[in-house]
């Protein structure tokens, strides 16, 4: 070290003051100038700090649109969770668990062979080789079962692999099972709406601050999915959908579509249960059409109630005979053509109407394309190209166009409300939410229109749908369907959709059963009216009680209609 | 005072090792602690292959940390130069011979390990510059041409370390160099035609940039055009700590970084997975371990009544604060990403060791104005 000394050319010796110190005034400036740099590289050290500092809160606890990120805030499973989906009255459909998921960390299992033996038992969906496979991975992390049930994960923590772990997870439950199952759809195992609700509403399911409230009243789904049931189960029918719409709203209270399926299982649900008939599937409604094809003959004015329409022989058109399922070989009235259901006379309608008209008519009423309704599973309505008179006939009676049941039941409710059209919907709607929606119809239309639904029921094809007190309208509807480049006789489409109370009608149901066998309570039948109607009539009797309308005598409604098809009845 | 001078210089090892700064040690510890539980954890939670090794490089770099107190600062003083010299030439070494390491000219291959001159290049830098500073006071520095020769030393490895091409290594010593000038009094005016003709050369300076180093810097202006190539890095890293909020995720928790998406997460971005496990609060809890070894070397710095004690120490701290505000800048995405780690925490050899040969330097100073105390008997301060 002294030979370091040495050698150095300037002398290293730690400064003594005199070497400094030239003089006082000299001294005092050196000094301020060290001071002053130390200060100001301080000041600089510490602004670094502070821009470090903040940038952290910035990146880390606001996001970049300058909004607090709440859910870093909170740093928990729970904050991240996706939103409940609840009914009008907040009843739960669908809801989050905490759960334990396992995973290994295959470079830490010792013996993955013994591994793979203990954990066989208690995953018993993967068998042992595949479990054996997946800890033998060359990945630094391996799923090996998400969303363990409580025993699952106790058995496994006691068998104490190491390189196994539990991280905490989130799973998606419906505690109503296949109850509206289609509506609110369901999601992947990492919570990403597939279907339904799930998945239209997913960007807001995903924040999670608030659940979705659905316009679905579970009470009425849960009556309307037995009722549907029943039928289907008694007719033997291959599928039944149905739905309950608000008239004066668009919302929809219940929407069912059978087979249904489990959403806590759906991965396991085979396809047809998955389909929903309601929005998605596309059909030929057959007589149900003929709401819309009176209603848009007498707005028209092409047609009044008192007109008259040969329907003693079938009208022959390009090769196709349009005949009536019961013909009354006479002069029909508007009246009876309706409730009677006749054919014949609704193509003479429509033809008096014109295809031009017919085809504004069916566009105003939303049949030209896809319902607005917020599921991704709609079904895009079949329509006549070329738009032939021929077509222009058979669409009078719901053939030769193919819609979805909630077309049917918006252009419905539209018909019997006063005539406004309002798109469905299964969002609750708050009182100022209501969409003023479109006039379809006049007034006076729609009032005689009512009174042709109750008729229906009252004296016609429908009275198997006749709810005693609650003035229940509606109109059957028995299509034959498609069976190749033919209909096929044996294999229909039953229909019902029906309206109450008549006097102010609020709701329209519909119900559909899809391919009824005959049984004897039927009378070897398996019409709309022997199969639907009755669908109807369970669940008016139900749910009016829980909606709070009152039973009246019918008595008591004035009955132009009936004074009506009197008129007609006598002047034959 | 030369005899008292000549005394101190055969202080008693056992009176040195009373007056070491344990404080200061404690705090140089706990910080490399952070660096091993991250590194722990960015293995998955295994001392392979980054926690064990690190952790040995620390024990190594402490026993040097100590050696290096222990020489007497005069010591030091005469050395300053032949250790820049060394280090000068370890640089061109590696720039004719060095092994390609990630596409850049960095390392010396010693078998057992391997060294990156340029880290070693930081410490030689500082003690090259308090030593030319020593000499002149605040009056003498005002004649430029004083300024020549430190500037050669600032420039010359520079120069060296652009060539490799290590644009953030080069760039820091520049900054390093530029704030020691600083502190040792040189004019205000002589900066501001310093950073004009750095400005006037930046056009020039980007022709020569390779593409990768433009990309980087394109990218930072606009990381979100390129989300999986060059921004990814910054997106990801800017997600973790997201992610992270106020407390983090818990340790061993952050899926970011476990599920590989977070890159170099042993050591550039060592700092994003703190964030996303401990959150804010780890975040904060690391910064204020570093700002109080600033405040140490600040004290230090303040207490030494030589110029060239006092440069070497804040010298060095600075080394210090600008890795780590570069490195936690660039993994918040407030400049480019530029490859420089975490000091103390990042994954790295020579880093380990020469930060702590800084540190050993910065407790010569302080063990050196104790002993000067003590024996003036202005009161035994150990």
């Amino acid at each position: 070290m002294n030979a370091t000394e040495r050698r150095a050319p300037h002398p290293i010796q730690l400064p003594r003051p005199r070497d400094i110190i030239h003089t006082e005034g000299e001294a005092r400036r050196a000094v301020e100038v060290g001071r002053t740099r130390l200060l100001i590289a301080a000041a600089v050290l510490a602004v670094a700090f502070l821009v470090v500092a903040y940038r952290l809160v910035n990146v880390g606890l606001w996001q970049q649109d300058g909004k607090v990120n709440v859910a870093a805030i909170e740093a928990t499973p729970a904050a991240a969770e996706r939103g409940d989906i609840v009914d009008r009255n907040g009843i739960v459909l669908a809801t989050n668990l905490v759960t334990a998921s396992l995973f290994a960390i295959p470079e830490q299992i010792i013996d993955a062979g013994d591994a793979a033996d203990r954990l066989a038992p208690f995953l018993t969906d993967m068998t042992r080789g595949e479990i054996e496979a997946k800890l033998r991975s060359d990945k630094a992390f391996v799923w090996l079962k998400r969303n363990l049930t409580p025993r699952q994960h106790s058995q496994i923590l006691r068998l104490g692999v190491p390189g196994l772990d539990f991280k905490t997870d989130s799973r998606r439950v419906y505690p109503q099972g296949g109850l509206g199952a289609h509506v609110v759809g369901f999601t992947d195992i990492d919570n990403n709406g597939l279907a339904g609700i799930e998945q239209s509403f997913d960007d807001v399911l995903r924040t999670g601050y608030e659940p979705v409230r659905l316009s679905i009243d579970l009470r009425i789904q849960h009556i309307l999915r037995e009722e549907l049931a029943r039928a289907m189960a008694a007719f033997n029918g291959i599928g039944a959908t149905g739905l309950t719409l608000d008239t004066q709203t668009g919302e929809v209270l219940a929407l069912v579509s059978l087979p249904d399926f489990d959403p806590n299982l759906a991965g396991m649900a085979p396809e047809i249960a998955r389909f929903n008939r309601a929005t998605l599937g596309v059909y030929e409604m057959g007589s149900t059409f003929k709401v819309f094809n009176t209603a848009m003959a007498l707005d028209r004015g092409a047609v009044e109630l008192a007109d008259r329409y040969d329907a003693r022989t079938p009208i022959k058109i390009n090769g196709f005979t349009i005949t009536d399922f019961k013909p009354k070989n006479r002069w029909l009235s508007v009246p009876e053509i309706f409730v009677y259901s006749s054919n014949i006379g609704s193509a003479k309608m429509a033809q008096d109407v014109g295809t031009a008209a017919q085809q504004d008519f069916f566009r105003r009423l939303g049949m030209f394309q896809r319902s607005s309704i917020e599921l991704p599973e709609t079904g895009t309505p079949t329509l006549p190209s070329p738009w032939r008179p021929i077509n222009t006939m058979t669409i009078a009676y719901g053939h030769g166009i193919a819609v979805t049941p909630v077309h049917l039941a918006v252009g419905v409710a539209a018909v019997v409300n006063g005539g406004i059209m309002r798109p469905a919907t299964l969002i609750k709607r708050q009182p100022g939410q209501i969409p003023d929606g479109e006039r379809i119809i006049s007034t006076e239309t729609s009032a005689a229109m009512r009174e042709l639904l109750r008729l229906v029921v009252r004296a016609g094809t429908g009275r198997p749908a006749d709810a005693p007190g609650y003035l229940v309208g509606g109109k059957t509807g028995t299509a034959d369907k498609q069976a190749g480049r033919g209909y096929s006789e044996n294999s229909v489409l039953a229909s019902f959709v029906g309206t109450f109370p008549m006097s102010a009608p609020r709701y329209v149901i519909l119900a559909m059963i899809d391919e009824p066998k005959p049984n004897a309570a039927s009378h070897g039948y398996a019409t709309g009216g022997w199969v639907a109607a009755p669908v109807i009539r369970n669940v008016v009797e139900r749910m009016a009680p829980l909606l709070g309308i009152e039973p009246i005598e019918d008595t008591l409604v004035p009955d132009a209609a009936s004074a009506l098809l009197i008129a007609a009845s006598t002047a034959e | 005072m030369t005899s008292v001078a000549m005394r101190e210089h055969r202080a008693p090892m056992a009176q040195k090792v009373r007056y070491l700064n344990w404080g200061l040690l404690l705090v140089v510890t706990l910080i490399a602690c952070a660096g091993f539980l991250m590194l722990y954890s960015a293995a998955n939670g295994s001392f392979e292959p980054w926690a064990g090794k690190q952790m040995i490089r620390f024990a190594v770099g402490f026993v040097v940390l100590i050696a290096v107190a222990m020489v007497d600062l005069r010591t030091w003083l005469g050395l300053a130069y032949v250790v820049y010299a060394a280090s000068f030439a370890l640089l061109v070494y590696v720039d004719v011979a060095g092994e390609i390491g990630m596409g850049a000219q960095r390392w010396i291959d010693l078998g057992f390990f391997q060294v990156q001159p340029s880290e070693i290049m930081k410490v030689a830098l500082v003690l090259a510059l308090a030593r030319y500073f020593h000499r002149l006071d605040f009056q003498r520095i005002g004649g430029p041409h004083r300024l020549i020769v430190p500037l050669l030393l600032v420039l010359a490895p520079v120069g060296l370390v652009l060539v490799q091409p290590d644009l953030g290594t080069g760039g820091s010593l520049m900054l390093l160099g530029g704030a020691i000038f600083f502190l040792a009094g040189v004019r205000w005016w002589k900066f501001v035609v310093v950073l004009a003709a750095a400005a006037a050369a930046l056009p020039v300076a980007w022709d020569h940039l390779r593409d990768y180093q433009k990309d980087r810097i394109l990218t930072f202006l606009n990381p979100e055009t390129d989300p999986l190539g060059a921004g990814y890095h910054i997106l990801q890293s800017k997600i973790a700590f997201g992610s992270g909020g106020l407390f983090g995720k818990g340790y061993l928790e952050g899926t970011q970084s476990h599920l590989n998406f977070l890159p170099e997460r042993q050591t550039d971005f060592i700092f994003t997975m703190l964030a996303e496990e401990f959150g804010l609060v780890g975040c904060v809890a690391l910064l204020a371990l570093y700002g109080l070894l600033f405040l140490y070397g600040y004290v230090i710095a303040l207490r030494c009544r030589n110029q060239f004690g006092r440069i070497l120490v804040l010298g060095l701290c600075l080394n210090l604060f600008i890795y780590m505000f570069i490195n936690a800048a660039m993994v918040m995405g407030l400049i480019p990403v530029v490859g420089v780690p975490m000091p103390l925490v990042s994954y790295g050899g020579t880093a380990m060791i020469t930060v702590l040969m800084g540190f050993g330097l910065i407790m010569a100073v302080d063990v050196n104005e104790r002993l000067k105390i003590g024996r003036l008997g202005q009161g035994d301060e150990g």
